[in-house]
């Protein structure tokens, strides 16, 4: 591998490593305000249901509880994103 | 001195400070145009000639470089086949890999189109950025959402795509909690994101930047107020400058989250 190479693989190594986390950061953002959308849905309509118009916030906030789970399950720990071949 | 200075102000027939009259601070109305010409109930604006214009440029630009293409490339050539290869080295590879290569004409018109159309924002006489009108977005969000939704389907399968959705690996009681939040995230959210950033932004430096110019003629006068009127037209160069690589960084990250959301309607589980 001559230097040249050496510096291109470089940029390519750095540019999938912007592209993945750009990637990731913003699946991140998508899954906090799906959490809080999906589950917010849900207990609006139980809540409109059954009358009880507190299940709506509620909702949002166990949204919020399992989205954050999910990402620190999925992204939180180190080496837990598997890298694709090529 | 402030009756001077009011005389001045007033005879320049513009709104300034110490004239009585207060900041005409941009709105939303400065996004609002005046028809250029109108058919019937049809109204063709301002934004409309720029999203045209923009198209058009960037098809006129890389018929032109490709018109007749050299081994020893010429200026015009060498420029196109730069932009393409930056997009394909630091976009498309990276994230999509070598399959990808089928969508280099579809990302690399997207980054030009969506840089272009940010750039007409610094542009004089333009300078407005129709991106800031949202419009003008959803087409090109809608286009994405359609190609990577339809990849999705026939790449994994009607099933296979919203069994794919959620992680491999997870207890099967997690995934009715699950499902909601990826379905939500696939169908709506990420689109959403993804119109919205570019609108935002744009929407945003319009407004920084039309603020420090009306700024800039609002304290202008023959007092202390010229040293204001000179910090804001520092502030208009700042912010031209900032917007420059708003307008830069905004293009590259829908084309880059595009390349991504297509990889992950061509690779499963990803």
């Amino acid at each position: 591998m001559t230097s040249k190479d050496a510096v291109n693989n470089g940029k390519t190594a750095e540019a999938d490593s912007r592209a993945e986390g750009l990637g990731i950061g913003w699946s991140v953002l998508s899954y906090l305000i799906a959490g809080m959308v999906a589950y917010g849905a849900i207990g609006w309509g139980i809540g409109k249901a059954v009358h009880v118009s507190v299940l709506f916030p509620i909702g949002m906030l166990v949204g919020i509880g399992i989205s954050v789970g999910y990402v620190i399950h999925r992204y939180g720990r180190q080496g837990s994103v598997e890298r694709n071949d090529r | 001195v402030i009756g001077s200075v009011r005389a001045v102000a007033e005879a320049s027939g513009g709104c300034h400070l110490f004239s009585g009259c207060g900041f005409p601070a941009p709105g939303l109305q400065d996004f609002d145009f005046k028809p250029i010409f109108s058919i019937g109930s049809f109204h063709f604006t301002k934004p409309m000639l720029i999203g045209i214009l923009c198209g058009l440029s960037v098809i006129a630009f890389f018929a032109v470089a490709f018109a007749r293409p050299k081994l020893v490339p010429g200026k015009t050539q060498s420029l196109a086949e730069m932009g393409i290869l930056a997009i394909r080295d630091q976009i498309l590879r990276p994230a999509l890999g070598r399959r990808g290569d089928g969508y280099l004409p579809f990302l690399v018109s997207m980054f030009f189109y969506i840089f272009l159309m940010n750039l007409m924002e610094l542009i004089p006489f333009f300078q407005f950025p129709a991106m800031s009108r949202i419009g003008f977005v959803w087409p090109l969000v809608f286009m994405v959402w359609g190609l990577y939704l339809f990849l999705g389907f026939k790449n994994q399968g009607g099933f296979g795509y919203f069994k794919n959705m959620v992680p491999h690996g997870v207890p099967w009681w997690i995934l009715p909690l699950l499902f909601p939040i990826e379905f939500l995230k696939f169908f709506v959210i990420q689109p959403f994101t993804l119109g919205v950033r570019l609108f935002g932004n744009m929407f945003a430096g319009h407004l920084l930047l039309s603020i420090f110019m009306v700024a800039t003629w609002y304290l202008m006068s023959f007092s202390i107020g010229l040293l204001w009127a000179a910090g804001s037209a520092f502030m208009v160069l700042f912010v031209f400058i900032l917007e420059l690589l708003v307008d830069l960084l905004q293009a590259f990250i829908f084309t880059t989250l595009t390349a991504t959301y297509l990889a992950s309607s061509l690779d499963p589980g990803h």
